[in-house]
């Protein structure tokens, strides 16, 4: 077989799989744009890793699938495409590789099974009240005693950390230097004494952030990923392997799909034609907007085929879909918000989220502002991008 | 190293174009007055037409070159980058689309002797071979001689020197040359009754060169951009240090890799689809990239000697050329 025969055979293969193996419920909430969490996610990784696709990314020995970027790239937007969720990435994608290639044997043996198979559910504990873009200027002290760091201090907008198990957490473990040099990795069980993990609301009215506060936990130096003061290093690494994050445009298709159907149900009205019309118009530019993302998303996994550098192609990545999806949102918005915006929250029921139909596309449009603040804001990529262009 | 844009299509055709391109707008830029660019025109595209480009697709019996799609498509960014003001894609793509299946005319295209401007636009009807009505702006060689006109599925040829056929000459916003044709029964040869596919045709691979002298033209005027903000001092510093700039420049930037991603798409698999889709793209970012590099020039963006607002008006200019945005869309939604 030549090669597209066999990535198509491939991509046919993936389809057949998600398709039939991919508990319906699971993939209904998807396609109701519905919030997504360790209950959906773990079975799924279960299922995934029956089969010997747990981890995409990672070499063989280690139990991943080997594949190479093309693979991995077609991997994704296939599963987007059937609605099954995109797999939980903090395990897989970010703790992973850097385990891989720093990780002591122990600790491979210890941590690398439970993220292959969904058992362990991990979250990333970087940010703080005072280190955001920032990241290096972060407090969060571990201060050595013995065999154990001692660890005070407080992360925020820490993701699924009221459903994890562990946290993998950059500590400051010497206030002296040059900030980026004086900080650690650790892995720290969130079950741990002096742990206390609140909700920090959100504007969607889902629960998916919180503050960690760490008061004198004690942490074995046994979890320290590589050496002390060098977490920068493997946090840097960590990032640089997700660089392609972006590449996969398909879930944005999906989502574009859906939000057309929405303006079609909702809009069928002729009273409703100018409006109709306007949001149709605004699909198509977004759309096109795509489209030419998914052009720069391919472009980028054949560079990384060819080995060559990626260069600014991340930047542009991130600021080709993240706003276009945003305006995705906004015109699902336009289409139901005047009818449901105001019902956002049931005041007598004790949960956050009304029952109202179509509310998840208020929701979502909520959500959906995170897009240019996490995984390095816009205006950081734009620094990115203007360094490079003014050479300065 | 400050940016330098990158062709889709490197390779000599690029080259000579690009080459060609710019020593013609370096002239044109000294002479200000219509007639005396009119005739400058006229020289310039006697020597595009020595070069063959108007063979350029005509097929090789026909005494062409027989190229490609991309053969044509490096010429035109070759040509866009530095915002030819001659009307390359019209009388040396859209023609011979239009012509195909006519050996002679496409034989005389090549030679030089046949230089049409083509009316897709509408606005014309005819009677028993008589052509009435007005098309406006239409974009035409510096010597006008005929017109290609596509009459709903009917294609004409139109020798525009003919009893009934007037017409008025323009310059549009690019500099290149257009013609007000006023038609009142004037004869005219027809070439095809049912050329409505053809027609089509020709009217995307108009739309998707235009494409692509845009994206060439947003590339150089984007390059420019950034050596004037590094050049030009106030406060005391470059304004290349001021973030709103610098993050402006960022947004023009990924507006043109997304809009190259597109058109690459469209080179790659020329379906109707994607060429609507990066003529829908080229109206919202083309416009973004034009309209921001004349506000960060300040008051030489608003001035018609400076290389840079030369090329947006081309890259505004680009979006009406073969359908603009509304159009496209309009024929997009139509499909669904
Ligand atoms: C939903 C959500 C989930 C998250 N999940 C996690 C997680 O799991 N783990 C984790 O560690 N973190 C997480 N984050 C945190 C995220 O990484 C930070 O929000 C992000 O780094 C931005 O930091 P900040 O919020 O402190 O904003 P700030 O850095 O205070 O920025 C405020 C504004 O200023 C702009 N700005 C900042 N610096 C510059 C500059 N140099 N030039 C121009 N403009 C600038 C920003 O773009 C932004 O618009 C999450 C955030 C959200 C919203």
């Amino acid at each position: 077989m030549d090669e597209t025969a066999e990535l198509a055979a491939f991509r046919a293969e993936v389809r057949d799989f998600a398709l039939t193996r991919c508990p319906p419920e699971i993939r209904a909430v998807v396609a109701a744009n519905g919030k997504l969490g360790r209950k959906q996610w773990a079975p799924w990784q279960r299922i995934l890793h029956a089969h010997g696709w747990g981890a995409p990314s990672w070499p063989k020995e280690h139990g991943g699938t080997g594949w190479d970027q093309r693979r991995r790239h077609i991997f994704d937007e296939v599963l987007a495409e059937c609605d099954c969720p995109p797999q939980y990435h903090h395990g897989l994608r970010h703790l992973g590789p850097v385990l891989i290639a720093f990780g002591t044997e122990e600790q491979k043996a210890r941590f690398l099974p439970g993220i292959l198979s969904g058992e362990d559910w991990w979250c990333q504990g970087y940010s703080e009240p005072g280190a955001g873009s920032d990241l290096a200027s972060l407090k969060t002290r571990a201060v050595r005693e013995g065999e154990e760091y001692v660890v005070t201090g407080q992360k925020l907008w820490t993701s699924h950390a009221h459903e994890a198990d562990w946290m993998y957490t950059l500590v400051r473990t010497n206030a002296e230097v040059k900030r980026q040099e004086g900080i650690t990795l650790l892995l720290i069980p969130l079950d741990a004494p002096g742990i206390r993990v609140r909700e920090v609301r959100t504007i969607d009215g889902w629960h998916h952030v919180n503050e960690v506060f760490l008061d004198a936990v004690r942490v074995p130096v046994a979890n320290r990923i590589g050496e002390e003061n060098k977490g920068w290093t493997y946090g840097k690494f960590l990032l640089d392997r997700e660089r392609l994050g972006g590449a996969n445009v398909a879930p944005a298709f999906r989502f574009l799909d859906r939000c057309r159907a929405l303006v079609a149900r909702e809009l069928a009205a002729p009273g409703q034609a100018l409006k109709r019309e306007q949001l149709e118009y605004r699909l198509l530019l977004a759309e096109a907007e795509l489209r030419g993302a998914r052009e720069l998303g391919r472009a980028a996994v054949e560079a990384v085929m060819a080995g060559e550098p990626l260069g600014l192609m991340p930047s542009e990545l991130k600021l080709s879909t993240a706003d276009t999806v945003q305006r995705i949102g906004a015109i699902a918005l336009d289409a139901v918000g005047e009818r449901v915006a105001s019902r956002f929250r049931p005041v007598d029921a004790s949960g956050p989220n009304a029952e109202v139909e179509d509310i998840e596309w208020v929701q979502n449009f909520m959500y959906l502002r995170a897009k240019t603040i996490f995984g390095g804001s816009n205006e950081v990529q734009k620094n990115v991008v203007a360094k490079q262009l003014f050479g300065m | 190293m400050a940016f330098e844009p990158k062709p889709m299509l490197p390779g000599d055709a690029h080259d000579a174009a690009r080459r060609f391109a710019e020593a013609s707008a370096t002239t044109l830029a000294r002479l200000q007055e219509p007639a005396a660019r009119a005739a400058e025109l006229a020289v310039q595209w006697d020597a595009l037409l020595e070069l063959g480009w108007a063979g350029m697709l005509v097929p090789e019996d026909c005494g062409g070159a027989g190229g490609t799609l991309l053969d044509m498509a490096a010429l035109a960014e070759g040509a866009g980058s530095a915002a030819l003001a001659l009307p390359l894609v019209a009388v040396c793509a859209v023609a011979p689309t239009l012509l195909a299946g006519q050996p002679l005319l496409l034989a005389e295209l090549a030679a030089g002797r046949l230089q049409p401007c083509v009316v897709l636009a509408g606005g014309i009807t005819a009677e028993t071979g008589r052509l009435s009505g007005r098309a406006l702006g239409v974009e035409t060689p510096p010597v006008p001689g005929h017109a290609l006109v596509a009459v709903e599925d009917a294609l004409y040829l139109l020798d525009l020197g003919t009893a009934g056929a007037g017409f008025t000459r323009h310059e549009r916003i690019d500099g290149r040359l257009t013609l007000d044709l006023e038609l009142q029964g004037a004869p005219a040869r027809l070439l095809a009754a049912d050329a409505g596919a053809s027609i089509a045709r020709a009217r995307d691979l108009g739309a998707l060169l235009s494409c692509v002298e845009a994206v060439a033209a947003m590339g150089t005027l984007i390059r420019q951009t950034i050596d004037y903000l590094l050049q030009r001092q106030q406060f005391g510093t470059a304004l290349a240090s001021f973030q709103a700039l610098r993050h402006r420049v960022a947004e023009m930037y990924v507006a043109w890799r997304n809009l190259t991603g597109l058109v690459q798409a469209a080179l790659r698999t020329p379906e109707e689809r994607n060429i609507a889709f990066a003529k829908l793209r080229l109206g919202e970012a083309g416009r973004f990239v034009a309209e921001q590099a004349i506000q960060v020039h300040g008051g030489m963006g608003m001035t018609e000697e400076l290389p840079a607002t030369r090329l947006a008006r081309r890259i505004l200019m680009a979006e009406f050329e073969w359908g603009d945005r509304h159009a496209q869309a309009a024929r997009l939604l139509a499909a669904a």
